[in-house]
């Protein structure tokens, strides 16, 4: 066998054209730009039949166009980036309202320009979601056509060979003692059974592979419909709530014993899951030595769980990162805190307040708390008390600190009011913060309190008691009936993107045909997409080497049973030798070309001394 | 577990080992620039007496054209067009040192280029490459053991863990693509950025806090380093394709070019952008994985899987924003110079995310162990 | 780029040629467009009920009157007053009675408190028994609620919220304050979320107590 370069015969030019032809088949499909996506530059729809104005129809079409165009896809993108820049930087009232609030309280015109523009709210503003509706429209008018046009290629058999496969961009060429049918279809097989799509003419053989990319294209593209489908159905029907539980309390599911809540736009109180949880016991462990001494290690909360009234209670370990599912519901344990306990007395004597009150911690090394206890009811006047809780409390030249995050040394120190606190009317407060307006600060000195110590509050006011300490736990509770459609869409998304990333779009071209000198030229050229991702090289030599092993195969069977019939053996043609000046032997012209295609002569230029 | 403060010690020592390694292997990669192979080895094709082989397939998977990396701009061999960089052929036919096919090179496929030997120089790089990761893989596993986890738990694991990667990837690629030329670029940010690490965001050994002691740890954060590294070699890509290409324009306008010694021994801008591409296509599907995992695991910790937490946000921008790249590069007008920029854009949208919002900007990611 | 032929201008609705800046123009007039309805449509969920950090849900206001023959039953709330003594709802069947759901720490229940007490007082010694729940709340501040707005009818402590659970599938408190008007045969006639107002629900009241059995 040799390797030549000349072309098959040296066509005439009449069939340039017919060429060019099957050139531009064979690429069809396989061109520069993808398949389907005008890029909207050049001229677009036709004028309306009177070519004086476009009309609705000429409008809507025009528009259409430029929507479903990936320049617009790529704007759009960009702006879905850009537009959640300040959804990021800014604070937003979904997750944090109370930054929010301290922003237009310390920024006062620059805040109401922001909000006017709907920059704390981005992810639920109309113009961020007119950014991502119309990209998903975009998406929908690309997808459909393209899903249609592949089904329709995918039917039809791949093109025809073109004639000169030395112009395809990889090619190769070299002569076989074989016959041209017998080569073709060990090549075809060959092929085929690599599972490409075959097609097969006189003296050529056309394959093709790689519909399962554009399967992944577009499954990537439709899931991400999809998983925009489950976001929504997350935003429609499911909820998220909130609740802080002190220790030895119980809640039940029920928006009066909700802390926030904040319901899909199709949720009532009445679609709550009526499940209750207890806590029974917390616990939160810290490193206690080290460089990172005071982080939090590990935290524990033992609770109780029924998932209705009807139903029993059962234990569950609640932890970080392990929540509990009931009814489909979710409860996560997100934080801790503490919340001493106090007794007051008022004027009257009378116990007017006795029980946990939460405090907010505002920093993590030692957990200092922050709260308020009211007591508008108290007798003659009202009490009111706002502080703060140090677990292990200490004195550092003069200034109260928390070394540590566990209850070492719990004590409050609190600041004591008396009046109005302005809770019989106007708007709710935060139970967390007193409002002061209304009340005077009473002449007693906010000492820290250790446990069992008590304020006397002075004009015969009452008595506080610091009485003990409780942990608490915030749960959030959420509720999402998108979530696993989602999961299953963003399983797909990746699935659809490896697939569009791996596979390759490439089609395989074999002609075999008998030149002047009755030699068998085999020509194998092969093309793929010229945006494609690379490896069809590696792909093409394989092949290469892959048919014309199998033809050298072809002709040594052929040959050992040629030996039956008593033909002078002769070696093996050497298998590749460059045409150069010490190769060429031209074929012996006295030997004649056998008509039978199942003898293999070999008309190469080796001939063994022995000829 | 207590923290293994011994072990921590030698992986730092492991670490900083990488990083003088490392500057030895740009060394090595710029006196390649400076002092490799002139001239390619001629093509055995011309001067054989017997037989060329078709190369097997594996032989034949370069991507650098005619223009090897250790040499200067030699023309091949055998006659054919010089490659300058890029394919005359229509359809993305790599290199165009296949053409002479049978003239005279024997054995040659069209459109599949052959390999070319390296100089000493690159083997003396390669080496050191080699030796600085096993020095780097050494230093992130023994933090690890030191820790009784994954290393990569807050900021200062995280960076070393994606230099690794990204040194690992580089070699790869460098090997497979022969892409030598990339060396003194990628080299000279990892010892930057490893540099930066061990002494400007350096953390000492440490458990998880409790929001992090979970299985999807390693997914998620696996993930999201594995992609960050693959980036950060297609960003150096990419720089090195914008010089390439301004390089290019000015030669073809005629221009003078000033002292372009580094950028003459670099391939055609086509060559790099098609690397950037394939290395951003690499990267692109890991990225997405990681978001996803990134959201199942705050769907099981924070109660919901997707909060518009700042960092989540930022992630998703980074991802739109790789995704405005492999779109512009399906679309004309937008492909070369362009989708260069937006790829530059994307990483910085990931080192925003990872320098910036973990450290800045408070939100549940908040995990960088910085105070 | 399109251009479109350029025509005399009576020609009505002449076709000018559109540069690109305004077909970025019309792109970003739909946008808005299709922003707004999605904003009607909601494919986010919207804070309807925010608590800010106040603690408490303020729930979606109104009044909700049932007309006979579609009235949700009340279920059976049993439990302990303040003041120690048992409370079944089903023993006051063949009276109105109006429950009450409240907290001492709750402004807009300190607000209807008066409201709620004068019109106990208004119906006492007929048929009408008030009934209050009280949420979250230890009984010493629940006393001392009472003895402020000189509230005379019992409450029920419900730290558990047992009592706003077994109403979960019918007609659930949907915020605190809300008021319920059971009829004569144990079923809802109506709810009131948020603030009472004397006229309102003394009304509702005297509708309820028309009715008989």
């Amino acid at each position: 066998m040799t390797w030549l370069r000349t072309p098959p015969e040296a066509k005439p030019d009449a069939h340039a054209a017919e060429a060019a032809d099957q050139d531009a088949a064979a690429r069809d499909g396989l061109g520069a730009a993808p398949e389907g996506h005008r890029d909207a530059a050049g001229p677009a729809t036709t004028p309306g039949p009177t070519g004086l104005s476009l009309g609705v129809a000429g409008w809507l079409r025009w528009f259409w166009r430029q929507l479903t165009s990936m320049r617009t896809a790529l704007i759009l993108l960009f702006l879905l980036a850009a537009g959640s820049i300040p959804g990021s930087l800014l604070p937003q009232v979904g997750t944090n309202p109370v930054s929010v609030s301290q922003y237009y309280s310390s920024h006062p015109v620059l805040a109401r320009i922001l909000g006017g523009l709907g920059l704390f709210n981005v992810f639920g503003a109309p113009w961020f979601a007119a950014i991502y509706i119309l990209l998903f429209t975009s998406l929908v008018g690309c997808v459909l056509p393209r899903t249609l046009r592949l089904v329709g290629s995918a039917r039809q058999p791949p093109p025809r060979a073109p004639g000169n496969l030395s112009r395809l961009p990889f090619a190769v060429s070299y002569a076989t003692p074989l016959a041209p049918d017998a080569a073709l279809n060990s090549a075809a097989k060959a092929l085929s059974a690599k599972r490409f799509r075959m097609r097969t003419g006189p003296g050529w053989v056309a394959a093709e592979k790689g519909y399962l990319r554009e399967v992944g294209n577009l499954l990537f593209h439709i899931a991400l419909l999809g998983l925009l489908v489950s976001i929504g159905l997350g935003g429609l029907f499911g909820y998220k709530a909130d609740r802080l539980l002190v220790n030895g309390t119980s809640f039940a599911n029920t928006v009066t014993a909700l802390d926030e809540f904040h319901p899909g736009r199709l949720v009532g109180p009445d679609n709550l899951q009526p499940f209750t949880v207890a806590l029974d016991h917390f616990s939160a462990s810290y490193v206690t030595s080290g460089a990172l001494l005071g982080q939090p290690a590990a935290f524990n909360a033992q609770i109780r769980y029924s998932a209705s009234p009807t139903d029993r209670m059962h234990s569950y370990d609640l932890t970080v990162n392990h929540p509990l599912i009931v009814d489909g519901a979710r409860v996560f344990l997100i934080g801790h805190g503490y919340a001493p306990e106090f007794r007051i007395t008022d004027g009257t004597g009378r116990v007017v307040f006795d029980g946990a009150v939460p405090f907010i911690p505002v920093e993590t090394s030692g957990l200092v708390s922050e709260g308020a206890i009211k007591v508008p009811d108290a007798n003659p006047q009202g009490l009111g008390f706002v502080g703060v809780f140090l677990p292990s409390a200490i004195d550092v030249g003069g200034r109260l600190e928390s070394y540590f995050p566990a209850p070492d040394n719990p004590m409050v120190s609190l600041v004591s009011y008396a009046g109005n606190l302005g809770m019989n009317s106007g708007p709710s407060q935060s139970v967390y913060s007193l409002d002061t307006a209304g009340l005077h600060e009473l002449a007693v000195s906010p000492k820290p309190l250790a446990v069992g110590q008590s304020i006397k509050l002075p004009n015969g006011l009452g008595r506080l008691t610091y009485t003990g300490y409780q942990q608490w736990v915030s749960l959030q509770i959420t509720y999402d009936p998108g979530q696993t459609p989602a999961l299953w869409s963003g399983i797909a998304v990746l699935a659809g993107l490896l697939l569009s990333f791996m596979v390759r779009r490439r089609r395989v071209f074999v002609r075999a045909s008998t030149d002047e000198a009755g030699n068998t030229i085999v020509d194998l050229g092969g093309l793929t997409r010229s945006d494609a991702a690379g490896g069809f090289e590696e792909e093409f030599a394989g092949l290469a080497a892959e048919i014309s092993g199998l033809h050298e195969a072809q002709i040594d069977a052929s040959r050992s049973t040629d030996t039956d019939t008593g033909e002078a053996a002769q070696p093996g043609p050497e298998p590749h030798v460059p045409p150069g000046p010490q190769a060429s032997v031209p074929p012996d012209p006295e030997r004649p070309v056998p008509p039978d295609p199942e003898q293999s002569v070999p008309s190469g230029p080796e001939q063994s001394a022995g000829e | 577990m207590p923290v293994n403060t011994g072990l921590a010690d030698i992986s730092n020592d492991f670490l900083l080992t990488a990083v003088v390694i490392y500057a030895l292997a740009m060394l090595a990669y710029a006196c390649d620039f400076a002092y490799g192979k002139k001239k390619l080895p001629a093509l055995r094709a011309a001067t054989a007496s017997a037989v060329a082989e078709v190369e097997p397939a594996h032989d034949v998977a370069a991507l650098v054209g005619a223009k090897p990396a250790a040499a200067g701009a030699a023309p091949p061999a055998a006659g054919a067009p010089p490659a300058a960089g890029g394919s005359g052929t229509a359809s993305g036919g790599i290199g165009a040192s296949g053409v002479s096919a049978g003239q005279g090179a024997g054995g040659v496929i069209k459109g599949v280029p052959r390999r070319e030997s390296v100089g000493r120089w690159v083997t003396i790089a390669v080496v050191l490459t080699s030796l600085g990761l096993a020095a780097h893989v050494s230093g992130v596993v023994l933090r690890g053991l030191s820790v009784h986890r994954l290393p990569w738990g807050d900021m200062y694991e995280f960076v070393t863990a994606l230099t690794c990667v990204a040194v690992a990837f580089f070699l790869a690629v460098m090997i497979r693509y022969r892409a030598y030329y990339l060396g003194l670029f990628v080299m000279a940010a990892v010892v930057l950025v490893l540099g930066l690490a061990e002494t400007v965001i350096y953390t000492p050994a440490g458990p998880l806090v409790p929001a992090l002691q979970s299985y999807w740890l390693a997914i998620h954060v696996t993930a999201m380093t594995l992609a960050t590294g693959v980036f950060f070699v297609a960003a150096v890509i990419g720089i090195a394709y914008l010089f390439v290409d301004r390089h290019a324009r000015r030669v073809a306008a005629g221009r003078p070019t000033g002292s372009d010694g580094i950028l003459r021994r670099l391939p055609g801008p086509e060559v790099l952008d098609r690397l950037a591409y394939r290395t951003v296509v690499f990267g692109f599907p890991i990225w997405t994985f990681g978001v996803m995992a990134g959201a199942i695991w705050a769907d099981r910790a924070w109660g919901s899987y997707w909060s518009w937490d700042p960092t989540e946000t930022w992630a998703f921008i980074t991802w739109v924003v790789y995704a405005c790249f492999l779109h512009a590069r399906a679309t004309a007008g937008w492909r070369g110079r362009r989708a260069a920029y937006i790829q530059l854009a994307g990483f910085a949208c990931l080192l925003f995310n990872v320098l910036v919002i973990s450290l800045v900007v408070p939100g549940l990611h908040s995990y960088a162990g910085l105070t | 780029m399109l251009r479109l032929p350029h025509f005399a201008s009576r020609v009505v609705g002449a076709a000018v040629p559109l540069p690109r800046r305004a077909a970025a123009g019309a792109l970003v007039a739909a946008a808005v467009v299709l922003g707004a309805a999605a904003c009607g449509a909601g494919a986010t969920a919207q804070d309807t009920a925010v608590g800010n950090g106040s603690s408490f849900v303020t729930g979606s206001y109104g009044t909700t009157v049932f007309s006979l023959g579609s009235r949700p039953e009340a279920p059976a709330v049993a439990g302990t007053t303040l003041t120690g003594s048992k409370f079944r709802l089903s023993a006051d069947r063949g009276s109105v009675v109006v429950m009450n759901f409240w907290g001492s720490w709750c402004t807009p229940c300190r607000e209807e408190a008066p409201a709620l007490g004068a019109l106990a007082r208004y119906f006492a010694g007929t048929d009408v028994r008030f009934i209050g729940v009280d949420i979250r709340d230890d009984p010493p501040s629940a006393e001392a609620f009472m003895r402020t707005f000189r509230i005379g009818y019992p409450s029920l402590n419900d730290p558990n919220d047992l009592i706003a659970l077994d109403f979960s599938g019918t007609v659930p408190p949907a915020g605190i304050p809300t008021t319920l008007v059971i009829d004569r045969s144990g079923h809802v006639a109506a709810r009131i979320v948020g603030q009472a107002s004397y006229s309102g629900l003394k009304a509702l009241i005297k509708q309820a107590k028309a009715e008989r059995g």
